[in-house]
């Protein structure tokens, strides 16, 4: 078998566009934020989630493709595998930082309304299984729903990788069947308390992630659509305008009204727990957009300006955990102690330039002291895919 | 140029979020639309005579609460922090059993185990919703509606009929007033109570307040404000019904 040519080389739109997807998701989780005006979902139907898995499935090809040519799927699937152990334990770091802020705000507190909500928000009525359940990924509060989505999914990835180097559209077959299987059976992982289920169904979600890896192996023959350049970018375009005419009626009463009953009656629900097809759709026409639109050697990639978003991009695991535990304090005090335009200005500002010290702090440390013998020259997408 | 120009088409899109008027982000209904109708006669009963008021909350995503930023915003747990509130001595005790995607006759098959063992005074039935969306034949959830009310008027508890949600996906169904119909004639013939969320939400459409204020992205589920504003206003129709004549 020849080998696929897997892209080399550190494509730094992919952590561009990861350091946007970890701001909006940060922005997002904030509820009734006016900055979140600035993301993505308030003009089409995906949002950040689509970007953070669709990457996630185009690096694990870069980070662990090339390694299982070289050195074996054993070595590789241990990579991984590490790689899911890390994900795992920062998941469960974050579930504890996280319920520590709840419990600290709700004892810190003297609103008895902030302390209900915050005990709502944390353990539940029965702490100790809420812990056990909490190990097992079915238990998930708020936000800390895509680690566990994305530990599945990389758990699986080893199995599928072989596959995907070989014959890459057999496993967007299969992977598209899966999804609509998915769909139309309603299967979803079981979760905690009992018949809650997991908000990102990881056999749904996978679709984003697998057309994402087989697109990284796909990548040269991609250059072969660019015939039919025009006509798809016209599609998209189209569908990416009606997108956003849809999205934006939900804000203004006059324009929803001129939105046909028909049109209404074939497009909801939205569905986001089983990624509905529209919303997929819609996230392909932004990628192929952005493909064309930003080329992987734009000299603008590497303006300063983009610095801080390509930081944390590339510490994205670090950089997450850290936005969702800082939605939840900028959500307390959005909406327990300075109801204010002014104040969601600040604390997402505030947020992101928290964020944006981390990640330089990270890769300051990282980078710092000699290179140990013997290291390879960094696969550096592995560290943050 | 290109920067004012982006500039300029951003604050265009920010405006109108900032332009939304203050009145525009107020939970209310007009006050003839919280009368239940019924005088719930059980949970009055409980209140005077164990100082206690079991209810239980039966229905679907709503109920489940999905998609909310916290578990305390769906409308049950706002049912339970207001009664705790208005009915000080009280032993309140909300118990949620919302199951995403349910519809009605999985509802009633489950009916009898929700409320055996510890019967509840009051069910809040939510429902209509998904059998709307799905397109379940009229007469079919007429029967099962039915079914379940038998089941739960055998049981002893009086029952609330929450009616079917004001959102995009449920204004695109053509005969969407079929099911509310059924709803209401059925809920009238069994003596329990309606909550007509239909024409509370429908009410804060016209008066102007945008789908984004109450509905997730999906056109479908309420989103924080509107599960609270629901919860508050089914926490004052239950009060105007306890205290009523």
């Amino acid at each position: 078998m020849a080998a696929p040519p897997i892209a080399s080389g550190r494509d730094i739109r992919l952590d561009l566009f990861r350091g946007l997807a970890l701001w909006f998701i940060f922005l997002d989780h904030i509820p009734t934020n006016i900055v979140s005006w600035l993301t993505v979902r308030n003009y089409g139907f995906s949002d950040a989630t689509e970007i953070f898995v669709f990457i996630s499935g185009y690096t694990a090809v870069i980070a662990y493709a090339r390694m299982m040519l070289r050195e074996g799927w054993l070595r590789a699937a241990a990579r991984v595998y590490r790689r899911v152990w890390q994900l795992y334990v920062a998941h469960i770091l974050l579930f504890v930082a996280f319920s520590a802020q709840v419990a600290w705000v709700s004892l810190a507190s003297d609103s008895k309304d902030l302390i209900e909500e915050m005990e709502m928000l944390g353990f539940g009525e029965n702490p100790y299984r809420a812990i056990l359940e909490a190990a097992l990924l079915r238990f998930r509060p708020v936000n800390l729903d895509v680690l566990p989505l994305y530990i599945v999914l990389l758990a699986a990835f080893p199995f599928v990788l072989p596959a995907l180097l070989r014959r890459p559209w057999v496993v967007v077959g299969a992977s598209l069947a899966l999804y609509v299987a998915t769909c139309h059976f309603n299967w979803n992982l079981p979760a905690y308390p009992e018949n809650k289920v997991w908000f990102f169904n990881p056999m749904a979600w996978q679709v984003v992630f697998y057309v994402g890896a087989a697109l990284a192996v796909l990548a040269p023959q991609l250059k072969r659509l660019d015939r039919f350049r025009l006509p798809i970018s016209v599609l998209a375009v189209l569908y990416l305008v009606f997108a956003a005419t849809i999205t934006l009626s939900w804000h203004y009463n006059p324009l929803e009204r001129l939105i046909p009953a028909w049109i209404g009656r074939m497009i909801y629900p939205i569905d986001k727990t089983n990624i509905d097809i529209l919303r997929f759709v819609h996230f392909l026409a932004v990628a192929w957009l952005v493909r064309l639109a930003v080329p992987v050697d734009a000299p603008f990639l590497k303006w300063r300006v983009f610095g801080p978003l390509r930081r944390c991009g590339e510490q994205s695991l670090l950089i997450f955990c850290l936005g969702t535990f800082l939605a939840l304090s900028g959500q307390v005090i959005v909406s327990h102690f300075e109801e204010s335009l002014l104040s969601q200005v600040l604390v997402s500002v505030g947020g992101i330039v928290i964020m944006c010290a981390a990640a330089y702090a990270a890769a300051w440390f990282k980078g710092g002291g000699p290179v140990a013998p013997g290291r390879k020259p960094s696969p550096s997408a592995e560290a943050t895919s | 140029m290109i920067l004012r120009n982006g500039l300029c088409a951003l604050l265009l899109f920010l405006l109108p979020a900032t332009a939304l008027p203050q009145s525009m982000t107020l939970c209310r209904a007009k006050p003839d639309l919280l009368e239940l109708g019924s005088p719930l006669e059980v949970a009055r009963k409980a209140i005077a005579t164990k100082k206690q008021l079991r209810i239980l909350a039966l229905g679907s995503s709503t109920t489940a609460g999905y998609g909310v930023s916290n578990p305390a915003y769906a409308y049950p747990a706002q049912l339970k922090m207001g009664l705790d509130k208005a009915l000080p001595g009280v032993d309140v005790d909300v118990v949620n059993r919302g199951i995403g995607g349910q519809d009605v006759e999985e509802m009633v098959e489950r009916m009898r185990a929700d409320m055996q063992g510890n019967t509840p005074s009051l069910v809040v039935w939510q429902t209509g919703t998904n059998a709307a969306i799905r397109q379940m034949p009229l007469a079919k959830f007429e029967r099962w509606l039915r079914r379940g009310m038998d089941i739960g008027k055998s049981l002893g508890a009086d029952f609330v009929l929450m009616n079917l949600q004001y959102v995009p996906a449920v204004v695109a169904v053509e005969d969407k007033l079929a099911y509310e119909k059924v709803m209401a004639a059925v809920a009238k013939e069994y003596g329990a109570g309606l909550f007509r969320r239909f024409d509370i939400m429908r009410g804060w459409y016209e008066d102007g307040m945008p789908y984004a204020q109450f509905v997730q992205l999906d056109g479908l589920h309420l989103n924080d404000f509107g599960q609270k504003c629901v919860g508050k206003l089914l926490t004052r129709a239950i009060l105007n019904s306890l205290n009523g004549p």
